[in-house]
């Protein structure tokens, strides 16, 4: 009998060949070697071809599956938000405890709406050329600023390999810097880049109101009260202002520091950003993600990718392609949203979230109540606190053991009071302004990184001269031997440590402490170079 | 066939799994997900978004695409589980949702064109039975897997499809050729040129 078709045996091993066929082939088998050997064949390249295919490819093969496929871009971007935010915290840590009057809110620069009035105000003054309370308002921007070339650099740094939205961003602020970069500038009381226009190069603009009516071919850095972008961005809109609107197109991301951004129109990638408002309207489409913190979030239009957001406030009536993660007070998806994966929040109230029954999420629910404890329960705190305590004790020894005359001075320099109080408080706001300076050259970055660099230190050393003085003032030491001035230390220190966590005069004494310190700081300098200066 | 123990089929929970939908048994997850319990519809999307996943990915040519897809199946599903009967198992259903997901995709791509031809002529490759076995199976065991995923993946999608179909959803050839819309021995025809085309571009790798 004539042999069977490697096709006949494939569907044999596949199970798809007719009853009556199937049982002829069978008989054939029994006599038939060769048809043996192929269907075993057969049936061993099925076996390795299934297995091949179940192991997955590599990207779904991740062990928390699909949520996690795109989670490397977004923890990097998050790293660029979170080390920018991180930074400003660290300024801003004295001033959380303030118990600021109402009245006098917007003055607080700490406070986001204060922050934001103080910005805007600034970039207003700037954009008419008047020079009115530019020193008010330097340290702010200059803060921040700083805040955001130090997170996206560190960013770059720490994870060795270049992450491109933090890149992108890094890029677009060092060239800000770079005066011999190729931008057009344009700066006047409206900007307006008309609809029959091309703009080829990356163009700033400054002004009390910018719009892009025709086509920038390069990113678009704008500052002003109202950026509108009614055209054509084709690279990235990087933009600290009070309004954004963007009804036209953005290729690129936006990367945003604003009062409120309404999208309408079509956004090519992601929008990173700290506003107060964010609003996707029902026509708008962001082409990738968006992360940002926000008091109040409003997505109607449809976000391709995942959304990330630390917000107030956050409604959902739009579509979400994948993820959406959200942190904050309340979260509300009405009948018409859709969120094409899993969808946490984390919130401090149960009863704050809430989703209609026609919201349709594709993925798992996962909503967490976050119950603040307090940290003096957690025996981590006390752990924590000894070792600064330590660490503080052992840098007062060093500087008493290298440079004794200095420590001395400065401790003694911190019985001035409203002088060192005064002058502490100018350096504390003086020297971020004289960091940006510095870092607006190409060859001063370096400069600019040892004084940010000395600041910090300066900051944290304040507190080793006013807890010496206090400890000192406290004791009383006949003497003024070096265990004298270690006790005076300690005791000092404790009394800081324990007052800083009251309420609000923690903050206070904080901040009194830091600008003391400083002060003192500042003025041993002067007295230590006054000489050499002469000379 | 036993509609119930379909539905149960690979639905053994994890073990070391505490929490209470997580240790259900698949059926019934299914009977809640019918009742629209969006508990129950968070965990079979995450028993199965790996798999339909995968799929997604083998059959469409970009990684974003299969999200797309991805994510497209499982908010319809919350609708379309409705329509599951339990009488295939349900992974298999599952798979076969995203495999006509995947085809829309494709033919969307396509505007309109025919993804998925009849092969010349169906007879044509029947032929005799070589004097060698196939070689398939001898180069996938001496090469990694990955590389014929890898090949898998650049095969023509008129031959890609129904081949990932088969052989990752396990669809019949009937089945198949639904999804497809083409004939049963067409269907045959493509698997078996998709898979000479295999060993063909593997045999060519691995000189």
């Amino acid at each position: 009998m004539e042999c069977y078709s490697e096709q006949t045996c494939a569907l044999a091993v596949d199970g798809e060949l007719a009853a009556d066929e199937a049982r002829r082939l069978r008989d054939h088998l029994a006599t038939c070697r060769r048809c043996r050997e192929l269907l075993d064949a057969l049936r061993a390249e099925n076996r390795a071809l299934s297995e091949s295919l179940h192991e997955l490819p590599a990207e779904a093969a991740s062990p928390a599956g699909f949520s996690q496929l795109r989670r490397s871009w977004v923890w990097g971007d998050l790293a660029v938000l979170a080390a920018v935010l991180a930074l400003g915290s660290i300024g801003s840590i004295w001033f959380d405890q303030l118990s600021i009057p109402a009245a006098l809110e917007w003055f607080n620069p700490f406070s986001l709406s204060g922050r934001t009035n103080l910005l805007l105000s600034f970039l207003d003054n700037f954009a008419r050329g008047g020079t009115a309370m530019l020193t008010n308002y330097a340290a702010v921007v200059g803060l921040l600023c700083l805040l955001l070339l130090l997170g996206g650099g560190a960013l770059l740094l720490g994870q060795g390999r270049l992450r491109q939205p933090g890149l992108r961003l890094l890029i677009v602020l060092l060239a800000l810097s770079l005066p011999s970069f190729a931008l057009e500038r344009r700066h006047s009381e409206f900007v307006t880049v008309a609809a029959n226009e091309t703009v080829d190069d990356t163009l700033v603009a400054t002004g009390n109101a910018v719009r892009v009516e025709g086509v920038v071919n390069g990113d678009l850095l704008a500052f002003g009260q109202t950026v509108e972008v009614r055209g054509t961005v084709r690279g990235d809109l990087v933009s600290f202002a009070k309004r954004i609107v963007v009804s036209g197109t953005v290729e690129g991301h936006i990367y945003t520091c604003s009062q409120s951004l309404d999208l309408d129109g079509q956004l090519g990638h992601s929008i990173y950003g700290w506003v107060q408002s964010l609003r996707v309207d029902n026509r708008g489409r962001v082409g990738d993600g968006i992360v940002v913190g926000a008091g109040e979030v409003s997505l109607e239009g449809e976000v391709k990718r995942s959304v990330t957001i630390f917000t107030g406030n956050a409604d959902v009536s739009g579509s979400i392609g994948r993820e959406l993660t959200m942190a904050g007070g309340s979260l509300t998806l009405t009948n018409t949203a859709r969120v094409g994966g899993n969808l946490s929040a984390r919130v401090h109230q149960m009863k704050e979230v809430h989703i209609a029954e026609g919201a349709t999420i594709a993925g798992k629910r996962d909503i967490q109540v976050q119950v603040r404890e307090s940290q003096f329960t957690r025996p981590r705190f006390y752990f924590y606190q000894a070792v600064w305590l330590a660490a503080a004790m052992l840098l007062g020894w060093l500087g008493l053991v290298l440079v004794p005359g200095f420590f001395r001075a400065a401790t003694e320099a911190v019985g001035s009071g409203w002088r060192s109080l005064g002058l502490g408080f100018g350096v504390l706001a003086g020297v971020p302004v004289a960091i940006v300076v510095a870092a607006i050259t190409l060859v001063g970055i370096p400069l600019s990184l040892m004084l940010c660099a000395s600041y910090l230190a300066a900051i944290y050393l304040a507190k080793i001269w006013v807890g010496a003085f206090l400890g000192r003032i406290l004791l009383k030491p006949s003497g003024a031997t070096k265990g004298d001035w270690l006790l005076g230390l300690l005791v000092g220190l404790l009394i800081l440590t324990i007052v800083g966590f009251v309420p609000y005069l923690g903050g206070l004494v904080r901040l009194g402490m830091v600008c003391l310190g400083l002060g003192a700081f500042a003025w041993q300098l002067y007295r230590v170079s006054r000489p050499a200066m002469m000379t | 066939m036993d509609a119930k123990r379909n539905m149960a089929k690979e639905a053994q929970p994890r073990e070391g799994e505490t929490r209470q939908m997580e240790a259900l048994g698949l059926e019934s997850v299914i009977e809640r997900a019918q009742g629209h319990d969006s508990e129950a519809l968070g965990e079979i999307y995450h028993r199965y978004v790996r798999r339909v996943f995968g799929l997604c990915r083998y059959m469409l040519s970009s990684g974003e695409g299969a999200e797309d897809a991805t994510s497209e199946v499982f908010l319809k599903l919350q609708r379309s589980i409705e329509s599951y009967d339990g009488s295939i198992p349900f992974p298999r259903w599952l798979l076969r949702v995203a495999g006509s997901q995947c085809i829309d995709a494709l033919r969307r791509q396509q505007r309109g064109l025919k993804v998925f031809v009849n092969v010349d002529d169906g007879a044509a490759v029947i032929e005799a039975a070589s004097s060698e076995p196939s070689p398939l199976s001898a180069v996938i065991s001496t090469q990694e897997r990955a590389q014929v995923r890898d090949t898998i993946a650049r095969l023509p999608e008129n031959y890609r499809v129904p081949l990932v179909l088969r052989y990752y959803s396990e669809l019949s050839y009937d089945e198949i050729a639904q999804e497809l819309d083409l004939e049963r021995n067409n269907v045959a025809a493509l698997i078996f040129r998709a898979k000479q085309e295999l060993r063909r571009r593997l045999s060519q790798r691995s000189k």
